[in-house]
C-alpha cells in the first residue's frame, strides 16, 4: 500500500523559517504539515531577531540602512522581500510571543534601532528585536554592569566577558555566584530549570544581593527560566532592586527553546501538524511542479502530497545543502539547482579564517518571488536561500521570519485559501 | 644577559632531542633542551603515530626493518603508557602486486619482524570495514605511539633529574671559538629576551632544520632534504588495527588508528623549505582515493583535519630532487670532530620516529666520549615517567576515568574528555597562553567539533587563572581559531563543513569574536 | 585489534552515523532522563561521544549508559541524523553481557512467561500478589522490582481465546492483527475493540499464533534472546503477507510495532533477515492506518458525538514511528470530543525501565511534567497509544487511561 497523506501545503524544516511559514499558513486556513528531520536552528541561536547588524560596518538603524543595503546587494533575500515585509513579519512574531504559552514574555524593539548587547565573550552585538530579558544589557544606556556567573556553568565566563566589555567602554566587573548544581557538567538548560523555581530564585537572589554594589545592572547567562522567563526575570529584578539582563551563550540556547515553544504552539493552535524525525528522502514531480515528498518513516516511507511546498531545510549546517568529497555541491532534499557556487577552478575556501569565504553565500536558486528555479510550487525560506552570510551580517532571523512569512502569504494568495488572520 | 652553563645543550625538542635529553639526564649529565616553538611541534608532532613493526621496510630496507622491530620491543617496555597495542595488518588489495606478499613474508623472516599470515576472512571479521577484495593478510606487531605524551614524559623525566627544558627559545647564534663550538645564544619567544648557554657539547637534533642549524656553526654540507607529506585524521576509528598496503612503500598506503581518530597518510614531495606546510589539494584527493582502496566508503566518512609533516632525509650520496622517498630512512649521526674538525658539536638527523631512542643513544655515545667519561646508556630499561607499571594505553582510559568521576568532574573538551582540573594544571605548569600548546598536551579541541565548544571555555579558564589579561585571552582564542582553520579548510566537505558552519554561527554569530576589542572597527553605519 | 561476533554492516550504519554529530546539544536538551538525574550524562555523551572510545573487542568501561531509558527522543530530535538511542542500546548490551544479567532482567523482560503464569484461572491469585504490599516488598528485595512500580492486573481470559470464538466474517480484504503481549494477557478488551473497528471498516481480521516482539529483552540488553524472540515472531507473521502485496500487519501497541518496523533491524543488527524486512515494511500502527484510509476516503466516518474532554499523550515510542500524531487527526473526526494535546516528552516508564528499583524514582521524575499537565488540564481521561504508559499514567495521576481507538469505538457505537 502506498502510504500517502494530502495537505494544502507541506513545509520542510522546523527551524525558525519553517515554523513561521507553517504557523502562518495554518492561521490562514491552510491544512499544513511541517516535516522535520529534527529540531532546528532555534535551539542553537541566541533567539534575538537580528535584522541587519553589519553592512559591513556596524548598523545603528536597520530601517535607515536597509534601502541602501538592498540596492547594493540585489541577490540578497532582502532584495526580494523588501523592508516592509521584514517589519510586518517581526510584528507578527512579537504578537505571537505575547499571546503565546509563556505568560508575560515579550520581545522589545523595532527595525528603527539596533540594541547593542553583550555577548558571552564580552563583545557587543547589534540586534533589532530582543527578548525583554536581554534588553537591559543595551550598551547605549548601560552605565555599569556586574556580570554574574558560576564555576558550575562551564559555558559562561563572566570575568572575560566583563573585561572585554570594559575595554569596549562599558564599565563592568564580574562576580561568581555560589550555586550548587546536581552535576559539574551542567549546561544552561539545567540552570534555567532552577530559575523557573521561585524558591530557588529567592535563595539565589538573597545570596547574590550581598555581593552587588549600587548602580550596577546585573548580567547573567541566558538561563532566566524555560517555562516562565517573564516571571523569573521580573522576580529577580524585584528582589535585586535593579535591572537584570541575560546574555546568550553556548548552546543549548534557552531563549531559543522558548522561541521554539512559542512558534510550535502557534502552529498547533492554528491546527498545523508537526512531524519530527521525518527526513525527506525523495520527491515526485509532475512537470515543473513538485507533487509529493516521501519521508523516512519507520518501516516504510510515508508520502506527503500537496499543491504547495515550502523548503526551509537550512543550508550547509543542516546538511540539506552538501559539498561532497569530490567537491560537488548538492541540494539534497529536492535536488534543486544552487546559486552562488564558486566558478570552476576558483577557490572554495580562503586561508584567512575571518575573511568572507567563497562558499558562504551558496543557496537554492530562486526567482524574484523566492520560488525555486525549476519547481514553481516550491517556496524557499530561511538559511536555504542564497545571497546572504547571516552569521556575519547579523540577519539570520530577519531572513527566516520574512521569508517564512512571505512563503505563507504567497501560497495562501495563490491557492485561494481563506485570507490569513491579520498580523 | 643571563647565561646558563651545562654539559649538553640539545637544540631541537622533537622525539630525538627529547630522547637525547632523557638519555643524558639518566647518565647524570646536566642538560639544557631548547626548541624554537613548543616541544614536538616540528616533524615529530606531525606524523601519523605509527610504531613500526618494521614490516614496511622488510623488503626495501632490511637494516631499517631490523632497527624498527628491535626498538619497537624496547619502547613497549619503557614507554608503555604512550603506546597502544593495536597490532597491524599488511593486506594485499586488488590494487597491489600479489607477488609482493611472498617477498614480504620472506623479508620479515630475514629481519626478525614477527609476521603471521592469516585468512582474509578472519581479518574481515576483526576489521569489517576493510576492502572485502583483500587476498592475503599478514599480522605484524605494529602499535601506535602518542608522540606528545612520549616527548613530554621524557622532558619531565629529564627535568626531574635537573635538566632545563626551554620551549619557545630559538637559537639565534651558535658560539664557536676557532674549531670549538662552545654553546649558543637563545631568544625567548614570549619576551624577546636573549640568553647564552655555555655547553661542553652542543647537539644539533633539529631534524629537518639540521642543515640550517649546522650552518649557524659554520659547518657546510649537512644536506637534509625535506620531504613533505600530508596526513588526514578521520573523525572516528574506521579500523582499530593499523592497516598497511602489502607492497613497496608508496603514497597513502597506511591507516593508523590513533586515540579517537584514525589517520591516513602520506605523500612525499620534495620541498626546499622545512617550514613549508601548505596542503596541496590534489594530495587531499589522492589520500581520499587511497583511503577508498583500503576502506570502501572512506569518502563518506568524516575528515577532521589535515596537516603536513616534513621528513628529514639526510643525503650522503646523490639523490633526485623530487622523489625523496628513496633516500635512506636510516638515521645519520654526524660527529663533526671527525667529519669537519669542529669539536663540541654533533648532529643527529634523518631516521624515523620509531627509532628515536636508538638515535638518541647513538648520539649520546659520541657525546659521552667527547665529555671524556663514557657513561652507560640506561634508556633501554628505564621506564618513562608514567609508564612504570608497563601497562600499554587503552582507548577507553579517558572514558573510564570520567565514568569514575561522573558527577563531580567538569569536562571542558567533551569530544576528548579533558577535565577542567587537567586543563588548569597544564596551563599553570606550562605557563603558556597558547591554546595550541595546550591542545598538543591534552588533545584539547582535537575531536569532531574542533574547539567549537571548548575553546571559548578554555579561553575563559585561561583568563581566570592569575595574570592573564582579556587582551591575551582574546588573542589566544583568535589565534587558535586561525591556526585551526589552516588544517580545516582543505578537507572541508560533508560533515565537517556542517560542523564548521555551526562553529561559525557560534563564534561569529553568538559570540561575535570578530568584534572583540582588538578587532573592533572604527566605522559605524547609521 | 577489533571486533568479533555480532559486527555486521549495520553496526557500521549506526557507528557511521556518529560522524554526523556536530555536538550541537539539541539531543541533550530533549533527553527526559538526563534532565532529571545526573546518573545519566545525556545522549550526546553516551552516544556519539563515547562511541569514539569504544573498541569492539575491548571490555566496556562505562556504567552510566545503563541509565538511558531507550525512549529514542534523542534520535527523533537530532537534526543531523545521528542514531543516538540505537548506539546507546548496543553499548548497553555490551555492558550487560559483561556484567551479567540480574534475575529480574531475565523475568520481567518476558511478558509471555509472566502472562502465561499469571493469566487465566490463576489471575485472581496473581493479581492479589501484585496488589498486596507485603508481597511487593518481598518482590522488591528478591527481584529488585520497585514495590510501587505500576503493575497491571492479569486478565481472566486471553485475547486470542476470545478471537478464536469470534472469527471475522470473510470479506476478502484480509488484515493481520499483531496484538502484542499487553493486549493478550492484560487488556484483551482493547484487542476486541481493534477487531471490531477493523471489521466495521470491511476488513477480515486474521490473528496468527504469535508471541512477544522481544522489545523488553532488547531494552534490558539481552540481545541474543531478543533476536530469537523477534525472529520467531517474524516467521509467524510473514506467511500471511508474503503472497499478497496488499495485506498489511496492524498493531495497537506503538512500542511493539516500532520494534517490528525498525528497532529490531537497527539495534539487533537484523537488517539482512528477509522475513523481518518484509514484516517491517508491512507493519502499520493502527491510528496510522486509519488516518491513511481516511485520507483516501476509505474510512467509515459514521461517528456519533462523544462529549468528553480528554488529554492525549503521544508516547515517545509512538513519536519514534516518525509519523507525527495521527490519533489527533482521528479525534478531530469525532463530534463533541475536546482534546488537550500534551506537550511532555515521556511518561517515564520506558517499558520496563521504570519498574526497576534503581530507576523507579528517575522514572517518576521524568513523568512529573506530564502528570502535572494532566492534572492541570481538567480532562477526565487520558488517551495514550502504549499500554505501559497508560499504566504509568494511571498509577501516578489516578486518571483512567485508554488507547485512542477507544473513542473511535465509542463513536462508532460498536
Amino acid at each position: 500500500m502506498r502510504s500517502e497523506l494530502h495537505y494544502d501545503a507541506v513545509v520542510i524544516g522546523a527551524g525558525t523559517a519553517g515554523l513561521v511559514a507553517g504557523a502562518r499558513l495554518a492561521e490562514g486556513g491552510a491544512r499544513v504539515c511541517v516535516l522535520a528531520k529534527g529540531i532546528g536552528s532555534t535551539h542553537l541561536a541566541p533567539a534575538t531577531i537580528d535584522v541587519l547588524g553589519y553592512a559591513p560596518d556596524r548598523v545603528v538603524s536597520p530601517s535607515g540602512v536597509l534601502p541602501e543595503f538592498i540596492a547594493a546587494h540585489p541577490g540578497h533575500p532582502y532584495a526580494a522581500l523588501g523592508v516592509d515585509a521584514i517589519a510586518e513579519a517581526a510584528r507578527w512574531l512579537q504578537s505571537r510571543v505575547e499571546s503565546g504559552p509563556l505568560a508575560g514574555y515579550r520581545y522589545l524593539g523595532d527595525l528603527d534601532r539596533n540594541y547593542l548587547l553583550p555577548t558571552a565573550v564580552g563583545a557587543l552585538r547589534p540586534s533589532a528585536i530582543v527578548p525583554e530579558t536581554m534588553a537591559a544589557g543595551d550598551s547605549a544606556d548601560l552605565e555599569r554592569a556586574c556580570v554574574v556567573g558560576t564555576r558550575m556553568l562551564r559555558d559562561f565566563h563572566p570575568a572575560l566577558c566583563a573585561s572585554n566589555l570594559s575595554r569596549l567602554g562599558v564599565p563592568a566587573r564580574s562576580v561568581e555566584a555560589d550555586i550548587e548544581l546536581e552535576r559539574a557538567d551542567q549546561n544552561a538548560l539545567g540552570l534555567a530549570r532552577h530559575f523557573d523555581d521561585p524558591g530557588w530564585r529567592a535563595a539565589f537572589a538573597g545570596r547574590l544581593a550581598l555581593k552587588l554594589q549600587a548602580d550596577e545592572r546585573v548580567g547573567l547567562p541566558a538561563v532566566l527560566g524555560v517555562r516562565d522567563p517573564h516571571g523569573a526575570w521580573s522576580d529577580l529584578e524585584h528582589r535585586l532592586g535593579r535591572q537584570v539582563f541575560e546574555i546568550p551563550t553556548l548552546p543549548p540556547s534557552v531563549p531559543g527553546m522558548r522561541l521554539y515553544e512559542i512558534l510550535r504552539a502557534a502552529l498547533r493552535a492554528a491546527g498545523g501538524r508537526l512531524v519530527l524525525g521525518a527526513e525527506v528522502i525523495s520527491s515526485e514531480r509532475d512537470g515543473s511542479r513538485l507533487s509529493s515528498v516521501a519521508t523516512h518513516s519507520a518501516g516504510h516511507e510515508t508520502r506527503y502530497a500537496a499543491p504547495w511546498f515550502v523548503l526551509a531545510s537550512g543550508g550547509f549546517n543542516s546538511g540539506a545543502i552538501e559539498l561532497d568529497s569530490h567537491w560537488v555541491t548538492h541540494e539534497r532534499v529536492l535536488g534543486l539547482s544552487l546559486r552562488g557556487l564558486p566558478a570552476e577552478g576558483e577557490p572554495r575556501f580562503l586561508g584567512d579564517y575571518l575573511a568572507e569565504q567563497p562558499m558562504s553565500q551558496v543557496g537554492v536558486a530562486v526567482d524574484g518571488e523566492l520560488r525555486a528555479e525549476g519547481a514553481e510550487n516550491v517556496l524557499v525560506a530561511g538559511a536555504a536561500l542564497p545571497g546572504a552570510v547571516p552569521w556575519r551580517e547579523g540577519c539570520g532571523e530577519g531572513i527566516a521570519l520574512a521569508s517564512g512569512s512571505h512563503a505563507a502569504q504567497l501560497v495562501l494568495a495563490r491557492s485561494g485559501a481563506p485570507a490569513g488572520a491579520a498580523a | 644577559m643571563a647565561t646558563l652553563s651545562t654539559d649538553v645543550l640539545v637544540i631541537g625538542g622533537g622525539a630525538t632531542g627529547a630522547g637525547v635529553a632523557w638519555d643524558a639526564a639518566l647518565r647524570g649529565y646536566d642538560v639544557v633542551l631548547a626548541d624554537r616553538f613548543d616541544l614536538a611541534e616540528g616533524t615529530s608532532g606531525r606524523f601519523h603515530g605509527l610504531l613500526h613493526s618494521g614490516g614496511r621496510y622488510a623488503v626495501k630496507d632490511p637494516h631499517a626493518a631490523e632497527e624498527c622491530i628491535h626498538e619497537n620491543r624496547i619502547l613497549r617496555n619503557i614507554a608503555a603508557d604512550c603506546i597502544e597495542d593495536i597490532g597491524g595488518f599488511f593486506v594485499t588489495t586488488p590494487f597491489d602486486d600479489p607477488e609482493y606478499a611472498d617477498k614480504f613474508m620472506a623479508g620479515c623472516r630475514a629481519t626478525g619482524v614477527d609476521c603471521e599470515e592469516i585468512d582474509p576472512a578472519q581479518a574481515l571479521r576483526e576489521e569489517p570495514r576493510l576492502n572485502p577484495g583483500i587476498s592475503r593478510v599478514f599480522r605484524v606487531p605494529d602499535g601506535n605511539i602518542d608522540v606528545w605524551k612520549t616527548v613530554w614524559a621524557m622532558a619531565r623525566g629529564a627535568q626531574e633529574r635537573g635538566a632545563r627544558i626551554l620551549p619557545y627559545h630559538a637559537v639565534v647564534a651558535i658560539h664557536r671559538e676557532g674549531d670549538v663550538v662552545t654553546g649558543a645564544r637563545l631568544r625567548g619567544h614570549a619576551t624577546g629576551e636573549e640568553l647564552d648557554v655555555e655547553a661542553r657539547v652542543t647537539v644539533n637534533a633539529s631534524g629537518a632544520w639540521a642543515g640550517q642549524v649546522a650552518e649557524m656553526a659554520g659547518i657546510e654540507g649537512v644536506r637534509v632534504l625535506p620531504g613533505r607529506g600530508i596526513m588526514i585524521a578521520m573523525n572516528h576509528r574506521l579500523v582499530n588495527t593499523c592497516i598497511n598496503r602489502c607492497q613497496m612503500p608508496t603514497d597513502g598506503d597506511i591507516i593508523v588508528p590513533m586515540r579517537t581518530v584514525c589517520i591516513i597518510g602520506t605523500t612525499d614531495e620534495h620541498t626546499e623549505d622545512p617550514d613549508d606546510h601548505h596542503v596541496p589539494l590534489a594530495e587531499v584527493d589522492q589520500m581520499l582515493d587511497d583511503g577508498e582502496k583500503l576502506v570502501p566508503g572512506f569518502r563518506e566518512a568524516r575528515a577532521l583535519r589535515v596537516w603536513t609533516g616534513v621528513r628529514p632525509l639526510f643525503e650522503d650520496a646523490k639523490a633526485s630532487d623530487t622523489q625523496t622517498r628513496d633516500v635512506t630512512r636510516a638515521h645519520a649521526m654526524l660527529d663533526h670532530a671527525e667529519r669537519d674538525g669542529v669539536t663540541g658539536f654533533v648532529t643527529i638527523t634523518g631516521g624515523k620516529l620509531t627509532t628515536f631512542r636508538l638515535m638518541a643513544e647513538d648520539t649520546m655515545t659520541a657525546v659521552s666520549r667527547h665529555l671524556g667519561d663514557e657513561r652507560p646508556c640506561l634508556t633501554k630499561t628505564e621506564p618513562l615517567p608514567g609508564s612504570e607499571d608497563g601497562a600499554t594505553y587503552t582507548l577507553g582510559e579517558r572514558l573510564q576515568r570520567k565514568e569514575k568521576n561522573l558527577v563531580d568532574e567538569q569536562i571542558i573538551c567533551e569530544c576528548e574528555l579533558v577535565p577542567r582540573w587537567k586543563l588548569e594544571q597544564a596551563i599553570q605548569r606550562r605557563a603558556t597562553t597558547n591554546l595550541d600548546d595546550i591542545r598538543r598536551l591534552l588533545r584539547l579541541a582535537m575531536g569532531p567539533c574542533q574547539g567549537g565548544f571548548c575553546i571559548y571555555r578554555a579561553a575563559g579558564i585561561l583568563h581566570g587563572l592569575d595574570g592573564l589579561s582579556a587582551e591575551q585571552a582574546d588573542d589566544s582564542l583568535l589565534d587558535f581559531l586561525k591556526e585551526r582553520w589552516k588544517g580545516t579548510w582543505p578537507i572541508l566537505y560533508g560533515d565537517q563543513l556542517r560542523q564548521a558552519r555551526l562553529d561559525d554561527w557560534i563564534f561569529q554569530g553568538v559570540l561575535d569574536v570578530e568584534h572583540l576589542p582588538a578587532n573592533q572597527p572604527e566605522a559605524v553605519a547609521t | 585489534m577489533s571486533t568479533g561476533a555480532g559486527t555486521t554492516p549495520i553496526d557500521d550504519l549506526l557507528r557511521g552515523s556518529i560522524d554526523h554529530c556536530v555536538k550541537c546539544t539539541i539531543c541533550e536538551s530533549q533527553c527526559p532522563v538526563s534532565n532529571v538525574t545526573p546518573l545519566f550524562p545525556g545522549p550526546k555523551y553516551a552516544g556519539p561521544q563515547a562511541e569514539r572510545y569504544r573498541v569492539a573487542d575491548e571490555p566496556s568501561v562505562e556504567w552510566s549508559v545503563d541509565y538511558c531509558s531507550g525512549c529514542g527522543i534523542c534520535s527523533q530530535s537530532c537534526p543531523q541524523g545521528v542514531k543516538i538511542a540505537e548506539v546507546n542500546a548496543q553499548a548497553r548490551n555490551k555492558l550487560k553481557k559483561q556484567k551479567g544479567y540480574p534475575l529480574r532482567d531475565r523475568i520481567i523482560t518476558r511478558p509471555t512467561w509472566l502472562g502465561r503464569a499469571g493469566g487465566g484461572p490463576m489471575a485472581p491469585l496473581a493479581n492479589l500478589t501484585i496488589d498486596f504490599k507485603p508481597f511487593r516488598i518481598i518482590g522488591e528485595k528478591l527481584l529488585k522490582v520497585h514495590r510501587d512500580a505500576p503493575a497491571p492486573e492479569f486478565a481472566r481470559h486471553r485475547f486470542s481465546s476470545w478471537f478464536k470464538k469470534h472469527p471475522s466474517p470473510p470479506t476478502g480484504k484480509k488484515i493481520v492483527y499483531f496484538h502484542n503481549c499487553g493486549t493478550e494477557y492484560y487488556e484483551p478488551w482493547e484487542g476486541q475493540k481493534v477487531v471490531q473497528i477493523l471489521e466495521h471498516n470491511g476488513f477480515e481480521v486474521v490473528v496468527p499464533k504469535q508471541d512477544c516482539c522481544g522489545l523488553p529483552l532488547q531494552s534490558s540488553g539481552l540481545f541474543d534472546d531478543a533476536r530469537k524472540v523477534v525472529l520467531k515472531l517474524a516467521r509467524a507473521l510473514v506467511p500471511y503477507v508474503r503472497d499478497d502485496p496488499d495485506t498489511l500487519i496492524v498493531g495497537n501497541a506503538t512500542s511493539c510495532t516500532l520494534m517490528l518496523k525498525r528497532e529490531a533491524r537497527e539495534i539487533l543488527s537484523l537488517e539482512h533477515d528477509p522475513d523481518l524486512k518484509l514484516v517491517s515494511e508491512r507493519t502499520y500502527d493502527l491510528c496510522e492506518l486509519l488516518l491513511e484510509l481516511h485520507d483516501r476516503g476509505e474510512l467509515k466516518t459514521d461517528f456519533q458525538p462523544v462529549n468528553e474532554h480528554i488529554f492525549y499523550h503521544a508516547p515517545c515510542q509512538q513519536q519514534g514511528h516518525f509519523i507525527g500524531k495521527p490519533a489527533l487527526d482521528l479525534f478531530a473526526l469525532i463530534p463533541g470530543l475536546e482534546v488537550t494535546e500534551g506537550n511532555a516528552r515521556c511518561c517515564g516508564i520506558a517499558g520496563t525501565y521504570g519498574l526497576k528499583v534503581e530507576k523507579y524514582d528517575i522514572a517518576q521524575k521524568v513523568g512529573a511534567d506530564l502528570f502535572g499537565q494532566i492534572r492541570g488540564s481538567g480532562a477526565a481521561e487520558v488517551a495514550c497509544d502504549s499500554e505501559t504508559c497508560r499504566w504509568q499514567i494511571t498509577h501516578a495521576t489516578g486518571h483512567k487511561s485508554v488507547h485512542p481507538i477507544d473513542y473511535l469505538h465509542r463513536a462508532y457505537g460498536l
